[in-house]
């Protein structure tokens, strides 16, 4: 396919009864391994592997690592502790998200930051004047994101129970050259481990042949799109369109109209597109980005939005039936004021095709302000079994 | 006075024409204002200093270009000129006389295009005064809506200059679009043919530019110099009364001015630019800092971490790489040009014999090179009193900045010698006159000054780096990012030469947004 194999591909080749691959930054990265609802019930009710090694990732060192990072993203890295991780978004001098990854802290001086974007000669560009080194770890360091209930067994069934004391967002190396981090994008108990390519394999038999009891099994992309829908995180290219790879004006979003002002910390001193992001706080959003619910059960992906069932508002960035939640979920943009400061009477345009017939129903839309996905046991330290 | 001494409105960095001119505005409204000089003397690139000769030619620049009214008026500057007549030398003799619009020969009669020259002045003249209303504005940002009292202040400026243009009649204006993009060379070859009289249009053009006249839009930098009548102006008195009048205009304007004063970090806190810390360790507070060493070295000096990361790629990226050599000779005797009458050798002497020969002096300098026959400009200072000691006062095109293989003892005599050899090939038996040379490279003239590359205009003036993104995007309005802090040298719109104009926009951009 012209694709570069993961270190793991050997195993998912063996799984894969779909076939169903997909380029991630050039890498062969299953959309599906067998059949999308096994592989999504399977996040929600035993343990899933996925394969993240496609990541982005990149190691920032030195004396100014954290000064540096502190410019770059939106969150005040400073409360960021050696041994946690943080969400993070960046941004260009006009407050338009580049990307948003995690921000792994191993100590004061050594970063890693993961995302889904190519983001070398931009972080290359913002350490210029700091003290630090940066390696691009994308192509030696693997990851595995192992996801569910029962993720926990499965990773003290492979000798690994100290991961037990990690709480959400923590981050250890919990044996020489093997990290792993209580983190992940299915808003469901997770783990991710993080280890040089060689240690790859040999990870993954471990954690395969521990399973047998706890119900392991691999997935492709779709299920986990699933699952990080419900969850309510947004997904770059989807839900908001990175600004390096617009090529159209005013494509770009702010972390503010993303939703995500609690990621931006105006107070701690000077970061990439403060002085934008501050002019719009004041001036006001172009559009939000919000979590809705929606009438009837067909998937609203891609669908208009109305306000009063006539006036064209917005649409849906990203729309499932949440089969654990049974509702009609969605993530979508409107423009300001809807959305935001007028929710009510707010409309989708939904197509059904009935033997051969389609109609148009306009289903009502509600704002919602929690995750449609959150299960205790995503925060319970240390786990149950399951 | 008791007031407190470290504590000031604004505090200027750089005491060349630029900040002195801001700095004169600013106390002239009344502002308490300190001015820092790094060196020893005021006037930076028209600082004269070097020589215990009192007859010396100033180091740098030695000639005014491009004074602007404007700041004349405003900041009441007392300083008196005299246009300086130019001669375009020839090898074989038949040297060129421009004085304003008239192009004569050496024996009085009219140059064979001197009607052409004198259409061609007239013309770029007016061009160049159409253009000059934006240099005494800050640059439009138009950024806002229509309604946007800023917004439509801009566009009404735009509106008047677009009237200037359509009242200029039709074919002007075609012709002014036609050629405002254009390059020196085939504009001006086409009207004068090539020879002195073209070469001397040119050069000037050129001088301190990384640029031949055959690249586009070096017309520009032509219109520019004829920014104020393009007639060159020599300051009676010599470049030192000239650096003393904007002196006093500062003085008398309440400025302290002080020298060996060297800025080590500009104070930001909480986005703004609160006051200066010395390298002594000393610190002075302000309510507004403007800087007059360019993007680069003011984003080093407030510390990086205040700016975007695409600002600091800009002004890391800023074209900056001057051309421009500065040799002063002191001679044993006033030199005698081949075919020059002795009452003109106290006139502005160009080498430029084509336009041809100034985009290959170029050339080499594309590749670090040195041009072995380069584009020079000379003063003979003191050719008017026989009875003082001479000199040679000469602006050496082109330079690199960054010599090939770096710069050496060796490279430098090559420079030296291909100047020397130049001159002397119109001033026979120059080089036996010779008692003491003194030759500044670009890199040299970025070490004394803090002009980036040496540069004369302290950044190319290329069509990516003038207006609104003069001299970097996002930092084309005086005002950095940082609140309060400001550029105000000749990086900054409108650009270089012995001007003003971006000290004095700076100061009013400061007062407009009311930050002090």
């Amino acid at each position: 396919m012209g694709l570069i194999p993961t270190v793991f591909h050997p195993r998912l080749e063996a799984l894969s009864s779909a076939k169903s691959w997909i380029s991630w930054a050039g890498y062969q990265s299953p959309i599906v391994i067998e059949n999308v609802e096994f592989e999504y019930f399977a996040i929600r009710n035993q343990a899933t592997l996925f394969d993240v090694s496609p990541m982005h990732k990149y190691r920032v060192t030195g004396p100014d690592a954290e000064a540096m990072m502190n410019r770059l993203v939106t969150r005040d890295v400073r409360k960021i502790k050696p041994g946690r991780v943080g969400y993070v978004l960046w941004c260009d001098e006009e407050g338009m998200v580049i990307d948003d990854g995690t921000l792994f802290r191993f100590s004061d001086e050594d970063f890693r930051l993961c995302c889904q974007e190519r983001m070398l000669g931009w972080v290359l560009d913002a350490t210029w004047g700091f003290d630090v080194q940066v390696v691009d770890e994308s192509d030696t360091i693997s990851g595995l994101a192992l996801q569910g209930p029962t993720s926990f067994s499965i990773l003290k069934e492979a000798g690994l129970e100290n991961a037990g004391s990690l709480k959400p967002f923590d981050l250890a190396e919990v044996e020489p050259g093997l990290w792993i981090s209580r983190t992940g994008f299915t808003g469901d108990l997770g783990y991710e481990l993080w280890m040089q390519n060689e240690a790859g394999l040999a990870v993954w038999d471990r954690l395969w042949d521990a399973s047998k009891d706890w119900g392991l099994r691999a997935i492709g992309y779709e299920a986990l799109n699933l699952a990080r829908i419900e969850a309510g995180f947004i997904a770059a290219r989807l839900d908001f369109q990175p600004i390096h790879s617009t090529l159209r004006l005013g494509r770009g979003r702010t972390p503010l109209e993303l939703g995500f002002e609690r990621m931006v910390d105006f107070g701690k001193g000077h970061f990439n597109g403060r002085r934008a992001l501050l002019a719009q706080k004041e001036n006001g959003l172009r559009s939000h980005l919000v979590k809705i619910e929606l009438g009837g059960f067909k998937p609203a992906d891609g669908a208009l939005l109305y306000h009063r069932k006539r006036k064209e508002v917005g649409h849906v960035t990203s729309g499932i039936w949440s089969a654990t939640t049974k509702r009609n979920i969605a993530l979508a943009e409107f423009k300001a004021p809807y959305g935001g400061r007028i929710q009510d009477d707010l409309w989708a345009e939904i197509y059904v095709h009935e033997e051969g017939q389609w109609d148009r129903r306009l289903v009502p839309v509600t704002v919602q302000t929690e995750p449609f996905f959150s299960h205790p046991r995503a925060r319970q330290t240390p786990p149950n079994p399951f | 006075m008791a007031q407190d001494s470290t504590s000031f409105d604004a505090i200027i960095i750089g005491g060349g024409h630029n900040g002195l001119t801001a700095a004169a505005v600013l106390a002239r409204k009344g502002k308490r204002v300190c001015l820092l000089e790094r060196s020893g003397s005021l006037g930076g690139m028209m600082s004269v200093g070097g020589s215990d000769d009192p007859k010396a030619p100033p180091r740098l620049a030695h000639l005014l270009y491009n004074l602007n009214p404007t700041v004349e008026r405003e900041i009441g500057l007392q300083l008196q000129t005299q246009p300086l007549k130019t001669i375009s030398l020839s090898p074989d003799g038949q040297h060129v006389k421009i004085d304003g619009a008239r192009a004569r020969m050496m024996d009085g009669q009219p140059h064979e295009k001197a009607v052409s020259f004198g259409m061609l002045h007239d013309r770029f003249t007016r061009y160049a005064k159409l253009l000059s209303a934006l240099s005494t504005r800050t640059p439009p940002k138009l950024s806002g809506s229509w309604s946007d009292p800023e917004t439509f202040g801009e566009l009404m400026a735009l509106a008047g200059m677009g009237w200037g243009l359509k009242r200029m009649g039709k074919v002007e204006m075609r012709e002014f679009l036609r050629v405002l993009l254009t390059n020196v060379h085939d504009l001006v070859v086409d009207e004068l043919g090539d020879g002195p009289l073209a070469g001397a249009l040119a050069a000037d053009a050129m001088r301190g530019a990384f640029s031949g006249p055959k690249a586009p839009g070096t017309l520009f930098s032509l219109l520019y110099r004829f920014g104020n009548s393009g007639q060159v102006l020599m300051p009676i008195g010599g470049m030192s009364t000239a650096v003393k009048a904007f002196e006093d205009a500062a003085r008398r304007a309440g400025c302290e001015l002080q020298c060996h004063k060297a800025v080590a970090q500009v104070l930001v806190e909480d986005d703004r630019a609160v006051g200066v810390k010395l390298d002594d360790g000393t610190t002075l507070t302000a309510k507004a800092v403007l800087s007059s060493v360019g993007p680069l070295a003011t984003i080093k000096l407030a510390g990086i971490a205040n700016f975007d990361v695409e600002i600091a790629r800009r002004a890391k990226n800023l074209r900056a790489k001057g051309t421009a050599a500065k040799l002063n000779l002191k001679l044993s005797a006033l030199p005698a040009f081949t075919g020059l009458p002795e009452e003109l050798h106290q006139h502005r002497l160009l080498i430029a014999p084509s336009s041809e020969y100034v985009e290959r002096a170029f050339n080499p300098v594309k590749y670090g090179r040195v041009s072995q026959a380069p584009t020079v400009e000379i003063l003979l200072p003191n050719a008017s009193e026989p009875g003082a000691s001479q000199w040679l006062s000469a602006i050496v095109s082109y330079v690199p900045y960054q010599a090939e293989d770096g710069w050496t003892p060796a490279k430098r005599d090559e420079v030296q010698h291909a100047a020397i050899q130049t001159l002397e090939s119109y001033a026979p038996a120059l080089s036996s006159m010779i008692q003491h040379a003194e030759l500044l490279l670009p890199s040299d003239i970025e070490t004394e000054t803090g002009a980036a590359g040496g540069h004369w205009h302290h950044g190319e003036m290329g069509i990516d780096q003038i207006l609104n993104v003069r001299p970097i995007n996002g930092m084309a309005h005086y005002s950095c990012g940082v609140s309060g802090l400001y550029l105000c040298g000749a990086s900054a719109h409108p650009g270089g030469d012995i001007n003003g104009a971006p000290g004095r926009n700076s100061a009013l951009q400061a007062l407009k947004d009311g930050v002090l």
